[in-house]
């Protein structure tokens, strides 16, 4: 899985074959995950994300390369797809039990949506069930921050780093831990 | 006989019915590939030579790209339907597209034409902080700062963080109201520049249709016959309808009307030479399905998310010189830099994709992006000055010759592509009582114009 991230970052393989690996290894994950103890299997699954382009933005190429990535790196991806409803995050990450809200964005007037997942996510009182992590071209560093959101990525193997720290150590971790800068 | 918008509606309602998933990992990958194969493009790609100087190459991938273009259509998210065109209707859609365009008013308007590879005409200069987020205090500074410089031929505006304090989000009547206020602040910083007849374009700042239902053709808002409609599609040749009504409401106002697309290489079409017949193939397909005057076409590199690196570069260049030799349409460029204002990178990066696209045969090219639009108010009028200079210089220069420039420019900064230096922003940079550059900037631009020179690029006057 480290060669294909490695291999992406260089341009010796593509978004498609990432795809293609990431759906190999699920593939291999359903043979081994059954004659695995708990302990091992923990190893290889390393949590549930869901992902999807904020509200407004149509635009999903990132997020298409992060969830490829992630899932090539034995995360178990909920793609919500592009322009998405901050309550869907909220509404499918309830229902799956993710671990990680991953949310992205390229266009500045639909950045303030990030913010209203994590409001959301205060609102209704679950806020501490969930990592929430933004990325994209729109997104500084800084707007982790600012919306109190629990990480930020600027490239595609950051957000995988992004998505081990948190889910590894997370809980002891000043937030937002920022990657890549 | 060219295609109606509504022919068009109609393919979108009765094509093939296909998946997501199956048309962004599969048949764009695979028809992709499959083409550069048949051609003998699949291993062309030269990092040594950023700006190829061979027709024979540019016609093979123009003949790829059609064939794509023929085998591959669009594809329609909203009714899950791949949008298929006969040779006829791909065609007929390059042959009645404009080969010029008259754009403004008066002693401040402008004539953008078609042009070839090494063609002597110079290119039309649209300079922008484009898709830069910018705070209301600086907005109209910001632009005015662009449109001072007489050698930006048309102005764009660029995206605003909130409007009377109020945060502009996507696709709500806030986005709506920020159309119209886009289009007022744009003319009032032309009026202060002393060229209230500048052509223009937008509405820029518009993620979603809402913002150009609201600042294009409006009373107040964006003339029509000034004007360029923004219409962009998403990768990999998708044509939602959200853009396809901005098509239908330029058309109903009466404007030109920009197509346009970015592709990435490492995405959908893969490597360079992937990147490079899937923008000859989608530029193809909006002249058929969007009835643009202007095509823009952007290939970027996914792994640094910018298109002044080597392979971007070539891709850019090959794509361009592919269509300006085979079609009349005329195709715009976008800079597309990671580095900020106030560094020589910056610069050295502008220099690079302007002389490509330039020589290549474009007939617009849109700068400048500095730092990847990532931070907020970073941008200046001095890139934009130095773009539209590096331009206009460079009419008439031979392919082999930009080449050489910009192999001795790489150097100097593709080891930084992916860790860029941010620079200053707009205020720190800018004398913001005279909107000139600070001393610092201006020393950097006056160095780097000297090392072009040298190298044999022309200042204009």
């Amino acid at each position: 899985m480290e060669v294909v991230g490695e291999k992406f970052k260089n341009l010796e393989i593509f978004l498609p074959d990432v795809v293609l690996a990431a759906d190999a290894m699920y593939a291999a994950l359903s043979v081994l995950l059954p004659r695995l103890t708990a302990d091992e299997s923990g190893k290889l699954r390393r949590g549930k994300v869901v992902i999807g382009t904020i509200f407004g933005d149509i635009h999903d190429i990132g997020k298409n390369i992060v969830a490829a990535m992630l899932a090539a790196n034995g995360y178990e991806i909920y793609d919500l797809g592009c322009d998405v409803d901050p309550k869907r995050f909220v509404e499918k990450a309830e229902e799956v039990k993710a671990d990680i809200i991953a949310i992205s964005c390229l266009l500045s007037p639909s950045i303030y949506y990030m913010e209203d997942v994590v409001k959301r996510l205060r609102d209704l009182g679950i806020r501490d069930r969930y990592y929430v992590i933004v990325g994209g071209a729109a997104v500084p560093p800084e707007w982790a921050g600012e919306i109190k959101a629990d990480g930020w990525g600027k490239y595609v193997e950051d957000a995988v780093q992004l998505c081990n720290i948190l889910v590894e150590k997370g809980k002891g971790l000043e937030k937002p831990v920022i990657v890549g800068v | 006989m060219e295609l109606t918008l509504l022919d068009v509606l109609e393919k979108t309602q009765e094509g093939p019915i296909c998946k997501v998933k199956d048309w962004d990992f599969k048949i764009v990958p695979s028809k992709t590939a499959l083409m550069l194969k048949e051609h003998g493009l699949d291993k062309v790609y030269d990092p040594n030579t950023p700006i190829p100087s061979d027709d024979g190459l540019a016609d093979d991938f123009w003949e790829a790209g059609f064939r794509l273009a023929l085998e591959l259509g669009m594809f329609c998210p909203e009714t899950e339907r791949i949008v298929r065109f006969s040779e006829e209707e791909l065609k007929a859609g390059l042959e009645n597209r404009p080969c010029e365009l008259d754009l403004g008013y008066g002693k401040d308007g402008v004539k953008i034409v078609t042009r070839r590879p090494d063609d002597e005409r110079p290119i039309t200069a649209a300079m922008s902080a484009l898709g830069l987020a910018v705070s209301e205090e600086y907005y109209i500074p910001l632009c005015q700062a662009i449109a001072q410089y007489k050698v930006v031929d048309i102005l764009l505006g660029c995206t605003f963080i909130t409007i009377d304090g109020h945060k502009v989000r996507a696709r709500t009547p806030y986005e709506v109201l920020a159309g119209k206020r886009e289009a007022v602040y744009v003319k009032e910083a032309v009026r202060r520049a002393g060229r209230p007849g500048m052509a223009l374009w937008g509405v820029e700042g518009a993620p979603t249709e809402y913002g150009q239902l609201g600042g294009y053709g409006v009373p107040g808002g964006f003339e029509p016959d000034r004007t360029i409609a923004i219409c962009l599609i998403p990768e990999p040749a998708k044509l939602p309808y959200s853009i396809l009504t901005r098509v239908a409401h330029a058309m109903n106002c009466g404007g030109p009307i920009e197509a346009g697309h970015m592709l990435n290489i490492g995405a959908y079409f893969g490597s360079p030479e992937g990147a490079a017949v899937g923008a000859i193939a989608v530029q193809i397909l909006e002249a058929a399905s969007m009835l643009p005057s202007v095509i823009e076409s952007t290939i970027l590199d996914a792994s640094y998310s910018g298109n002044c690196g080597r392979a971007a570069l070539w891709a850019t260049s090959v794509a361009d010189q592919a269509r300006s030799r085979n079609t009349h349409v005329m195709d715009l460029g976008i800079t597309s830099q990671v580095s900020g204002p106030c560094t020589d990178m910056l610069l050295y990066e502008t220099a690079a994709i302007s002389l490509a696209d330039a020589v290549s045969g474009m007939a617009v090219e849109i700068g400048t992006r500095p730092a990847a639009c990532r931070y907020p108010n970073y941008g200046s009028g001095l890139e934009n000055k130095f773009c539209a200079e590096v331009l206009k210089g460079s009419a008439g220069m031979k392919r082999s010759d930009a080449n050489e420039i910009v192999k001795a420019i790489l150097p100097k900064y593709e080891d930084k592509l992916r860790n860029p230096p941010r620079g200053k922003s707009f205020p720190e940079c800018t004398d913001l009582r005279t909107l000139k550059p600070i001393k610092e900037w201006q020393e950097i631009y006056d160095r780097i114009w000297r090392e072009l020179e040298d190298m044999g690029l022309n200042r204009p006057p």
